[in-house]
């Protein structure tokens, strides 16, 4: 038999668990239905992004950072901005594009009096492009990617003198994937965008028209 | 006890345990992975390169002739006043019409850049067949496109951006031409007949540009003058008989540039002015002193220069360059008979009037011009300038109307303008304000770069393989 002050008291305490019950349910119902991630971490650290059926875990499966060469107007931000060390954007090679000249805008500085291998005529901070002899007159350019720092100057030295065959690219490999992408938010030109993870690269010229026909 | 444990043990072993790291420090060396970049890792060939014998001229096919068009002009690069202003009564189109351009007659060509003349009815381009590998002079008629005949040599060359790129010089009796190797061929104009040859690389010891050649032929009374870097810096040769004039020599080794020799009057002494890989010069083209180096000037040495001198008044001349050379405006002056050139102006592509490829027109005081990619917001737009002021642009067409490498011709003032896809602009000519009357994709080609010509109506230009006549006459 209970007196009055413990019926009262369980009243309460069973009106408060049922009140306590009722926000948790709605607040998760909320949660689910806009999206928003609780645990205010990103995916790439999450263990559970891979069971995770929210939005964002569904769009961080589904599509990778990429910037669009076409956009991009070389500022450089991608080599300071990354939260890689050095930075996940590298410069990549479009070999149909590029002219193998001797004259390279994209390895020598500007108006070099002598073409050579010298330090002191490339372009590169870090040397990270390499230049070979294939026949005259031809030369052929490869990337050093762990040296590629993502500065793009050599990206603009080949597009105000050249082909356009050096474009920088987020390499896969080493890109954590951030929900929020630093350099994205700091992009000026808003080169940066997600693309599906299927296609995860955007290069332009002759070998982005043999993928779209591919 | 703890003490003396401390002292006998522990501290000796902290000692060498210090000794060691402190060794380790010293002779690590972080760096020792990292290579100096130093001249040669690119395995680069030194020494002489094998040297072709090339026999100029040795082939020649007639196909047909054709009539006259008499007064149809434009008889070498840049026109009969090198300065790319068609001066002709021919009123011209101002849009494309419904039908869009009329192609009168359109040919296939070899991969390059190089660029027809026109004379009496007669269009003459040095082409280059990759089948035959042969450098060939192709005469058609300007009326229908027929091919007269071809006169050409053969001469192994690679794709390297293009094969062509240079425009003949053609006289009444002559023609002119400079391949991509160097090799100068003169060959009678009507019937194609083989005068003379002259290989610049063996002869004069002239290096291959980067690209090859992109230096156009002058004609000036019948003599070819010609730019050769090497041993001299520039000749002359009879077009008759093929045997030299004068020669200038070449004691600061000069090299061959794309730019080509432009004339001018000073203090009424004619000069040819040229702009080689090392500096500016002028050398006379009159007088006894034939061939005399009057002036030159290093202040002004790009390692690539295609545009070629604009002749100014009061003896200016504007020059420049791509690759970041920006351009520079040189002050002729005259003393006691000897002639001196003073840097007047020199700034950055970003800061003026520059051109990458395209030579600039100056016409009525004002220079029009394409600035390069790297002019900043201004890059690629077509633009004007005051010949006394080539800093600020009065006129620009605007940062949605950008063109790239391809040329522009001003005639019946109107410019005709080509971007590198194959579309022509044609803008009303102003000075204050970029009016577009029209515009039309006319070839679905890449690297539209040849200079265009215009005469008698006919309107010639090309993209990287291919060449159309179109008519461009008023109604």
């Amino acid at each position: 038999m209970q007196n009055r002050r413990e019926f009262l008291n369980l009243l309460c305490r069973g009106t408060i668990l049922t009140g306590l019950a009722a926000t948790t349910g709605l607040l998760v119902y909320r949660s689910a239905q806009s999206g928003n991630c609780q645990l205010g971490s990103s995916c790439a650290n999450c263990g559970k992004s891979g069971k995770c059926n929210l939005p964002q875990a569904l769009l961080y499966k589904e599509t990778v950072w990429q910037l669009d060469p076409t956009k991009c107007i070389q500022c450089g931000r991608c080599a300071e901005n990354c939260v890689m060390t050095p930075s996940a954007v590298k410069v990549t090679h479009v070999y149909a594009m590029c002219g193998y000249c001797d004259l390279c805008g994209g390895y020598l500085k500007p108006d070099t009096k002598n073409i050579s291998t010298a330090a002191e005529n490339q372009l590169c901070p870090t040397s990270a492009i390499k230049r070979k002899f294939v026949e005259e007159p031809f030369y052929q350019y490869t990337i050093d990617e762990p040296l590629c720092i993502g500065c793009a100057k050599c990206v603009k030295g080949c597009g105000a003198f050249g082909n356009g065959s050096l474009q920088l690219q987020v390499r896969h490999d080493r890109c954590v994937n951030c929900n929020e992408c630093a350099i994205a938010r700091n992009c000026p030109a808003d080169a940066f965008k997600r693309v599906p993870a299927s296609k995860p690269y955007l290069l332009q010229g002759i070998e982005a028209k043999n993928e779209e026909k591919g | 006890m703890i003490k003396d444990t401390l002292y006998r043990y522990l501290l000796p072993a902290f000692i060498v345990l210090a000794i060691g790291v402190l060794a380790w420090w010293l002779i690590y060396n972080p760096v020792k992975t990292f290579k100096s970049s130093v001249p040669g890792m690119d395995e680069r060939k030194t020494g002489a390169v094998a040297v072709q014998k090339v026999n100029i001229g040795e082939t020649f096919t007639f196909f047909k002739t054709c009539d006259d068009i008499p007064g149809t002009r434009l008889p070498r690069f840049r026109g009969t006043d090198f300065d790319n202003v068609s001066k002709e009564n021919t009123r011209l189109i101002d849009s494309w019409g419904k039908q869009g351009p009329k192609i009168l007659w359109k040919i296939p060509l070899g991969e390059g850049h190089a660029a027809p003349a026109v004379y009496d009815g007669r269009v003459y381009l040095l082409d280059y067949n990759e089948t035959k590998k042969q450098d060939l002079l192709r005469c058609f008629s300007l009326a229908t496109g027929e091919e007269l005949w071809q006169r050409g040599y053969t001469v192994r060359l690679k794709r390297n951006h293009g094969l062509s790129r240079t425009i003949p010089a053609v006289t009444d009796k002559y023609v002119v031409t400079i391949g991509p190797r160097c090799q100068v061929m003169c060959a009678d104009r009507l019937k194609g007949d083989l005068l003379w040859g002259l290989d610049l690389a063996t002869e004069y010891s002239t290096e291959v540009p980067f690209w090859y050649t992109g230096q156009c032929p002058l004609v000036d009374n019948d003599t070819a003058i010609i730019a050769t870097g090497g041993k001299s810096l520039m000749i002359a040769v009879d077009c008759k008989t093929g045997k030299k004039v004068w020669e200038t020599p070449n004691p600061q080794n000069w090299k061959m540039s794309h730019s080509s020799v432009m004339p001018m009057v000073f203090k009424a002494k004619k000069m040819y002015v040229y702009c080689a890989v090392g500096g500016m010069c002028g050398i006379s083209a009159q007088g006894s002193d034939q061939g005399k180096l009057l002036w030159s000037t290093s202040v002004f040495s790009p390692s690539v220069i295609a545009p070629s001198p604009v002749i100014l008044d009061n003896g200016l001349i504007y020059m420049t360059a791509g690759y970041g050379a920006g351009g520079v405006v040189i002050q002729i002056k005259e003393s006691g008979g000897g002639f001196t050139a003073e840097l007047k102006e020199k700034y950055k592509p970003n800061e003026g009037l520059a051109s990458e490829q395209q030579t600039p027109v100056y016409y009525n005081g004002y220079i029009f011009g394409i600035l390069p990619k790297d002019a900043g917001g201004l890059r690629e737009q077509f633009a004007c300038y005051k010949a006394s002021d080539t800093r600020k642009p009065l006129m620009i067409s605007g940062k949605t109307t950008r063109f790239g490498l391809g040329p522009y011709i001003l005639a019946d003032n109107k410019f005709f303008i080509l971007n590198d896809d194959g579309e022509m602009t044609i803008a009303k000519y102003s000075t204050s304000t970029f009016q577009v009357l029209d515009k039309a994709k006319i070839l679905d080609g890449q690297d539209s770069w040849g200079p265009i010509a215009i005469t008698g109506g006919y309107l010639l230009m090309r993209d990287s393989k291919t060449m159309v006549c179109i008519d461009v006459r008023a109604k």
